[in-house]
């Protein structure tokens, strides 16, 4: 099982898209409320170089923004 | 397989589309990149919407979704990247290489945000510069930020970003305000300041946004505001370059329809919410607007089919 870690905020659609599709697929994943948990902000930020949300990260593989496709991809699903 | 109908967009037109046909019998696929639209990127509730006193963008679009899933309806997330006419009806192409072929075919792909086309825009977009405020404003804690648009949406992301930014500026080009008065007394509550006559020229930082040059438009001084964040409220673009060379098109980009029953230039191609010429852009009249849309186009596939 892949290891697999959302950095999300509660207010944006495609973090709710994201975890909708990985949820469809029970595939289990750590959510990251960057809105309120600063660390994992600056974490997010240092993974990605960027500040938009949601950021995936698939053991280590940073993926921005809901990428249905590389996501599938690397899940093999 | 050949649809009946395929609706392309998720957002209160694609929606009610979708509701409407499946209750007709329709075979019926709905493709979108995403549910909601415009709707999910407010930044404040919505409270004009009937039965919902006060309820956020993000709670609408679920309640759309899950009812749209309670009918008989196919549905992909994916986007779209052409629809062509062929004999008997239409194919529709998809960024991920499927292809569906339908009768007929709704378009209600919605609106994006208006770019500003400046320099440092495009190449600082995610490290600073934001067209979502109900997104990205949570991570702007602390910092100084900049609204573009002195319209009420504008406005209303500003009054948002109050609660997270240290400072909020809103530049607006144009002499006046156009924003309700509502909004403008909100702003000057929160301390938000409102410069006008002001002509963004250019997004500076080094990985992230450090600054955003404006021209005032009296003095013609250049000036330097200190923020970290761009929210890009200035108006938005119908997204319809997947069907170019099937419609017309008003001033403003607009797919246009006829607005007894949708019917765009193409027979058989249909058009609603705000992708189109309506004359109000508003969830109420885009729900409804699909609603007419989805029987138009039941009509249409009856006579044709």
């Amino acid at each position: 099982m892949a290891k697999i870690k959302i950095y999300s905020t509660p207010t944006c659609p495609y973090c709710v898209t994201l975890k909708e599709f990985l949820k469809e697929r029970d595939i289990a994943f750590e959510d990251a409320n960057v809105a309120q948990d600063a660390q994992a902000r600056e974490e997010m930020i240092h993974k990605s170089g960027q500040m938009g949300v949601p950021v995936i990260d698939i053991d280590g593989e940073i993926i921005i923004g809901f990428d249905r496709e590389k996501i599938s991809k690397i899940l093999k699903i | 397989m050949l649809y009946d109908l395929i609706i392309i967009g998720g957002g209160p037109a694609g929606v009610a589309a979708g509701i409407y046909a499946a209750r007709q019998n329709l075979n019926t696929l709905l493709i979108a990149k995403s549910f909601g639209g415009q709707m999910t990127r407010k930044s404040v509730d919505i409270e004009n919407y009937p039965g919902f006193e006060k309820i956020s963008g993000l709670d609408l679009m679920q309640k759309f979704e899950k009812h749209l899933r309670k009918n008989k309806i196919d549905i992909e997330i994916d986007s779209v990247s052409k629809v062509e006419k062929v004999s008997g009806g239409f194919y529709v192409s998809a960024t991920s290489g499927k292809q569906f072929q339908s009768k007929a075919v709704i378009v209600t792909s919605g609106a994006d945000p208006r770019p500003l086309e400046v320099p440092g825009e495009k190449e600082f977009i995610g490290k600073g510069v934001s067209y979502c405020t109900a997104c990205d404003g949570p991570l702007f804690g602390d910092k100084e930020v900049a609204v573009v648009g002195g319209g009420n949406s504008g406005f209303e992301a500003a009054i948002s970003l109050h609660s997270y930014a240290k400072k909020v500026y809103i530049l607006e080009f144009s002499p006046q305000i156009k924003a309700d008065e509502i909004n403008q007394k909100l702003a000057q509550k929160y301390d938000i300041e409102v410069i006008t006559n002001a002509a963004i020229k250019e997004i500076k930082g080094k990985d992230f946004v450090d600054s955003v040059i404006y021209q005032d438009r009296k003095s013609q001084k250049l000036i330097t505001l200190n923020v970290q964040g761009v929210f890009v409220e200035i108006g938005s673009q119908p997204a319809t370059s997947f069907a170019k060379d099937l419609v017309e098109f008003s001033e403003k980009d607009e797919i246009k329809i006829d607005p007894k029953n949708n019917m765009t230039k193409t027979p058989g191609l249909f058009a609603a919410g705000d992708v189109t010429d309506v004359r109000w852009k508003q969830i109420v009249i885009a729900a409804g607007e699909g609603c007419k849309a989805a029987l138009s186009a039941y009509e249409y596939i009856i006579n044709h089919g």
